[in-house]
């Protein structure tokens, strides 16, 4: 029983990772003012582009992961040209991106034939001697890559969001476009650049799934994981160390799933299945119950277009 | 002054450079004549199907195949006619459901938990042979809508007493919903007699009846089109509905019972959902099966977008979904072309059409 759950908390992270990475992709979409729907999608053109790039070289999982987050962003100006040029609605758009994503995805899977081919993926690096630390060692310092990068991709993006002029600048386009067009801020570039930046850490947390958890491709293989991502920003209420915390609570979840079943406690399969998703919906509720007071950096135009032309 | 003088008066506050070489201004229509706007729809939706064109010969269908694929072949063979004229049905239905919804400004894209609510209400009469034989069709249907309602209600009442957002709350209750499907027909509900996991078969008097020889979905979905056209058109409640969805703060201000408003759509979307669940379950295979919902969510959304919430332009824009998805199921056959392209193609018309409402609305003035 012991054993069970050092290997639970020791196997969370992996799985609070995607969340994780995704969540902040979309707080800093957010807090541009786009409210960025296709998280689902471009989640699945990060874990597709992941796998395709490394069969395709042959290994070499850190390029293809890096190559995924391009792909994602590149993806992601479809989006951004709809919602920042075109000022479509972007709830509209955002739902047709994850729809194109979705059937792209599967359509490119097929014809490549990269769909069920097993690969190596990224592995566990043991920081040794720490990782032979009893306990500790095996949560903390027995880790995949991109989960040992987690935290400092978080300071990082928490510093350039609230200590410095893009950040600041960034928050004010998603405050107010009016009083930030007025200051001579270009609405437009900030809100395009945003979106893409926003999604190359979507496309990084899909191909996460693919290379690092999975290993394989399958059509849809984020399973929802991108809805979830957009709750856990509200229940951030869209600040970044909020929102690690939130994938936190998801990964252990999920990472509890497994091992429950393993440990001889008999629920029904499709039960266990549904409980991310009931949690996620918990979660919601619980969040409007104590909004009563408590702050929120829920930006002031989120999902409102800016059109220079029709300012009042 | 004229609307063109004031939008080309520089900004003095703008830096120096930006004067320079090509600037581009837009200027808000306000006079478009429809037939532009047919214009440019029509041009846009041209677009999208000549790049999904492009991608299904990439794809590797023949290009001189195209046409005789999706017009000839399904309008001209009579089984693929019969399923275009039945599958229209459930695209109908979701496409008012959405619309409904959508008229409410409730962003209901809980559509495929729904359906699943309706066939599990619906299948849970046939399996308990509940009523008489010869109004058991009747109360499936209600069954079916019941459940469903029941099911949306819940995001319904969250959106209105909590102000939870419905966009993420309804999505994630597909899931759930899915799960829970899948629960029953891997459980309880397998057939006994195959061992599949799915629900035992219908009787017949439990299936849809053929009207001339064909089924009798698309006649019960057209009154259900109808049902709704008139109450939106023509009833006091279609009448406070326009109100709610051009400004729920101003309906409110003038009186008009915004919540209750809300909550009756909320569930006649939902109700709508149900039937449709009810009529793929019972018209289709008899009986549930595991992916029975599946991209009816999207179809649904392109239905009440592209149709702009109009339930007569809902039944024309369903029928040609109908079409796209059953010369999609031919594409797979003959040519191993997956199923996402129905997808990939209902996507991308979505995406040109929103991008021809830009320039409907705006006209660009390049200044140099």
């Amino acid at each position: 029983m012991y054993e069970l759950f050092i290997n639970w908390i020791a196997n969370t992270p992996g799985y609070a990772a995607p969340y994780a990475l995704a969540a902040l992709g979309l707080i800093l979409c957010e807090r541009a003012g786009v409210l960025n729907l296709t998280a689902e999608g471009i989640m699945l053109v990060g874990a597709l582009s992941g796998i395709g790039a490394t069969l395709i070289m042959g290994g070499y999982p850190p390029v293809a992961i890096i190559i995924a987050m391009i792909m994602a962003a590149l993806v992601s100006m479809l989006f951004a040209t709809m919602t920042v040029l075109l000022r479509v609605n972007q709830v509209i758009a955002g739902l047709a991106m994850v729809f194109f994503c979705q059937g792209l995805t599967a359509l490119l899977g097929n014809l490549f034939e990269w769909k069920n081919q097993p690969i190596t993926g990224i592995g566990r690096i043991d920081i040794w001697p720490l990782s032979e630390i009893p306990v500790v060692g095996h949560i903390f310092f027995s880790q995949d890559m991109i989960v040992f990068l987690i935290v400092p991709i978080f300071y990082l993006v928490n510093r350039m969001l609230t200590r410095s002029m893009v950040g600041l600048r960034l928050r004010a386009v998603g405050e107010s476009p009016e009083a930030s067009d007025a200051a001579g801020i270009n609405v437009t570039a900030y809100r395009f650049l945003t979106v893409m930046a926003g999604s190359a850490l979507v496309g990084l947390a899909g191909a996460y799934i693919s290379v690092a958890s999975t290993k394989i491709w399958v059509d849809n293989v984020t399973a929802g994981r991108g809805w979830i991502a957009l709750a856990l920003v509200i229940f951030a209420r869209w600040r970044p160390w909020r929102a690690l915390l939130g994938a936190l609570l998801f990964g252990a979840i999920e990472s509890a799933m497994p091992r429950i079943a393993a440990a001889g406690i008999k629920v029904p399969q499709y039960f266990m299945l549904m409980l991310p998703y009931v949690v996620t919906l918990g979660v919601m509720i619980w969040v409007a119950w104590s909004k009563r007071g408590g702050a929120t950096d829920e930006p002031g135009a989120l999902g409102q277009p800016h059109v220079r032309e029709e300012r009042r | 002054m004229s609307e063109d003088a004031i939008s080309t008066i520089p900004v003095p506050s703008a830096p120096k450079r930006r004067l320079r070489g090509i600037r581009f201004n837009l200027e808000v229509r306000r006079d478009i004549s429809s037939w532009w706007q047919a214009a440019y729809l029509a041009g846009f939706i041209a677009l999208g199907i000549g790049i999904s064109a492009i991608i299904l010969i990439w794809a590797g269908v023949p290009a001189g195949d195209l046409v005789d694929q999706f017009l000839v072949e399904t309008l001209t063979d009579s089984d693929n006619l019969r399923s275009v004229l039945f599958q229209g049905a459930p695209f109908i239905l979701v496409g008012l459901s959405a619309s409904v919804a959508f008229r409410a400004r409730f962003w209901n894209l809980g559509l495929e938990g729904q359906m699943i609510w309706g066939g599990i209400g619906a299948t849970f009469i046939s399996i308990h042979h509940i009523g008489p034989e010869a109004f058991r069709l009747p109360i499936m249907i209600f069954a079916a809508a019941a459940c469903a309602m029941a099911w949306v209600a819940i995001a319904g009442q969250l959106k209105l007493k909590l102000a939870v957002n419905e966009i993420i709350s309804t999505l994630l209750m597909n899931y759930v919903a899915l799960n829970f499907l899948y629960h029953l027909l891997y459980g309880p509900w397998r057939d006994a007699t195959d061992g599949f996991p799915h629900s035992p078969k219908y009787a017949d008097f439990e299936r849809l009846p053929d009207v001339f020889g064909f089924s009798g979905a698309l006649p019960l979905a057209l009154i259900v089109a109808l049902v709704i056209w008139w109450l939106v058109s023509f009833t006091r409640f279609g009448f406070y509905m326009k109100f709610v969805q051009a400004s729920d703060k101003v309906a409110g201000a003038v009186g008009i019972p915004v919540a209750r408003i809300t909550l009756i759509s909320v569930l006649l979307s939902g109700a709508l959902a149900g039937i449709a669940g009810f009529v793929v379950a019972s018209g289709q295979e008899g009986r549930l099966i595991q992916n029975f919902s599946d991209g009816y969510l999207f179809s649904g959304i392109l239905i009440a977008f592209l149709s702009r919430n109009n339930p007569i332009v809902a039944v024309i824009v369903a029928m040609l979904v109908s079409m796209l998805f059953i010369s999609g199921q031919s594409l797979q056959v003959f040519y191993q072309i997956p199923f996402a392209m129905v997808q990939l193609v209902q996507a991308i018309v979505v995406i040109c059409v929103a991008a021809s409402e830009f320039l409907i609305r705006h006209r660009i003035h390049i200044v140099r």
